[in-house]
């Protein structure tokens, strides 16, 4: 500890000084984030920039913090309109369930990882308000687009199990 | 009247230069110790962070004065000053070059000691005032090891003295000019390496430095003798401590590595450039003592107590023996 040790110690504070230091200056420069990473969850648009959502609850059976809240109101001809779709960014583990619950891929977990609010109540926002959900049919990943109104029987069935699969 | 006038430049500029190093090492501490931890240091307020230390004493200054409820007024008043002064005065019989230096003194090595040696009355003062159990037992401690150290520390320079016959620093500085045999510097960091040893330990722990800072201990004492105080008070015991670093520094350039002089440089060129060779030379010793700082953990009290009076004592003693005795044989009468 008293010789040799010293010595070492001495080499290797030195090395570090040598080699510069490491430091990212966080708010002037941003490191790339990992493709995989999951921050706070926002919804996703099609080509025309209207969201793939459309409305099947299922992100909100998923969510183990009863966090997303979405109040939709039906049409007399079965098309949906979101009046809002609420997330509670304050309560969120950023689990990801809902968006593997997703059949439509119409959420993700983005990487906005500036999460930070001034004000609480802004932990509690709206994803999406005041648009029309999207039919299932246009939402739908395009798999099988031609033989849908041929054999309507056998898709239905064959389509979860194939969602299963690649949520896996 | 006269001497008191013609004594004012001198010593308003040692306090200039006592102010302009604690600004300039308050800034290279927190830059080498950052890269040496592989961090930046300040980095914000001005160009790399340049001017980071000035907005620190401008906020000290603009600080209030907060004074406890329970202090000895008059000890927690004086005690920054106390502390302040010796290290000033310090810097009196320093020798710069040649001719630069605030005042020629025959007991030059010895008066600068004794000066730094009152350093821990104040810190007593400073601790014992504050009514504050904290400070009290950084107080205890930094009087504790800088009482203890002292002796290796004298101990360590006087073979020096008892080469050089002198105790007037710049003498010491004049016996290490020129070169042995060509080659080797006459510096006594060579002739006397132990002597050496002891005093950068020794030097170290005078200092309260890591990794002997047990007086200030941040993580155990708060900010040790120093923690009651605020604003400028707690500046003047900062800024002491750094000039004593700068001190020392300069007194084992003095000492071991040939002061102002080096070698194999003709005399024309070096005596213009002489105080820059000698602050250059201060301030590489005052980078060791940063890249030890930023190196090395604290010692435990009873271990440090330990290594200076079972080691360091005997060590030094036994070497001043050694080398008494080789300089009777060598040159007689060299002892004085």
């Amino acid at each position: 500890m008293w010789g040799k040790g010293i010595i070492t110690g001495m080499r290797i504070t030195m090395r570090n000084m040598l080699r510069g230091p490491i430091t990212v200056k966080y708010p002037y420069e941003k490191l790339e984030l990992p493709e995989r990473a999951r921050w706070a969850v926002a919804p996703t648009y099609d080509e025309e920039g209207r969201p793939k959502c459309t409305a099947c609850m299922a992100c909100i059976r998923a969510c183990p913090d009863h966090i997303l809240d979405l109040e939709v109101t039906t049409r007399e001809d079965k098309s949906k309109h979101i009046e809002h779709y609420s997330y509670e960014i304050g309560a969120c583990m950023m689990c990801g369930l809902c968006v593997e619950a997703c059949p439509f891929d119409a959420i993700e977990m983005s990487h906005d990882y500036e999460l930070a609010r001034i004000d609480p109540a802004e932990l509690t926002y709206a994803l999406l308000a005041h648009v029309d959900a999207a039919p299932a049919k246009r939402a739908r990943p395009a798999a099988e687009p031609k033989p849908d109104p041929a054999e309507p029987a056998p898709a239905v069935p064959a389509e979860p199990a194939g969602e299963e699969a690649a949520d896996e | 009247m006269s001497a008191v006038l013609s004594a004012t430049p001198p010593v308003l500029a040692a306090i200039g230069l006592m102010l302009v190093n604690g600004v300039v090492l308050i800034y290279m501490l927190r830059k080498v110790l950052g890269h040496l931890h592989l961090r930046l240091g300040p980095m914000h307020v001005g160009p790399k962070g340049i001017v980071q230390t000035t907005a620190d004493v401008l906020k000290l200054l603009s600080k209030e004065d907060i004074k406890p409820n329970g202090v000895d007024r008059w000890m927690y008043v004086l005690a920054p000053v106390i502390v302040f002064v010796p290290s000033l005065m310090a810097y009196a019989a320093l020798p710069f070059s040649e001719t630069l230096r605030i005042t020629r003194l025959d007991t030059g090595l010895l008066y600068t000691f004794a000066v730094l040696s009152l350093v821990p009355l104040g810190v007593i003062m400073a601790g014992w005032s504050s009514a504050n159990k904290y400070a009290l037992i950084g107080a205890l401690r930094a009087a504790a090891q800088q009482v203890a150290y002292e002796v290796p520390l004298l101990l360590s320079v006087l073979p020096v003295v008892m080469i050089v016959g002198s105790l007037d620093l710049g003498e010491i500085v004049a016996f290490q000019t020129g070169v042995w045999m060509g080659v080797v510097p006459r510096w006594f960091v060579l002739l006397l390496l132990p002597s050496f040893v002891i005093f950068m330990i020794s030097a170290l722990c005078e200092l309260n430095q890591t990794p002997f800072d047990m007086s200030e201990a941040e993580s155990e004492l708060v900010s040790g003798f120093a923690t009651e105080y605020s604003s400028m008070k707690f500046g003047l015991i900062f800024l002491s401590e750094f000039s004593n670093s700068f001190v020392i520094s300069a007194l084992a350039v003095t000492l071991f590595f040939g002061g102002w002089t080096l070698p194999f440089v003709p005399e024309s060129i070096l005596v213009p450039i002489a105080p820059i060779v000698f602050v250059t030379k201060t301030y590489i010793g005052i980078f060791v003592f940063m890249w030890i700082r930023g190196t090395l953990p604290r010692v435990r009290i009873d271990h440090l107590m330990n290594l200076g009076w079972k080691w360091l004592i005997p060590t030094s003693l036994a070497w001043l023996m050694l080398v008494g005795v080789v300089v009777k044989l060598v040159a007689p009468g060299g002892v004085g």
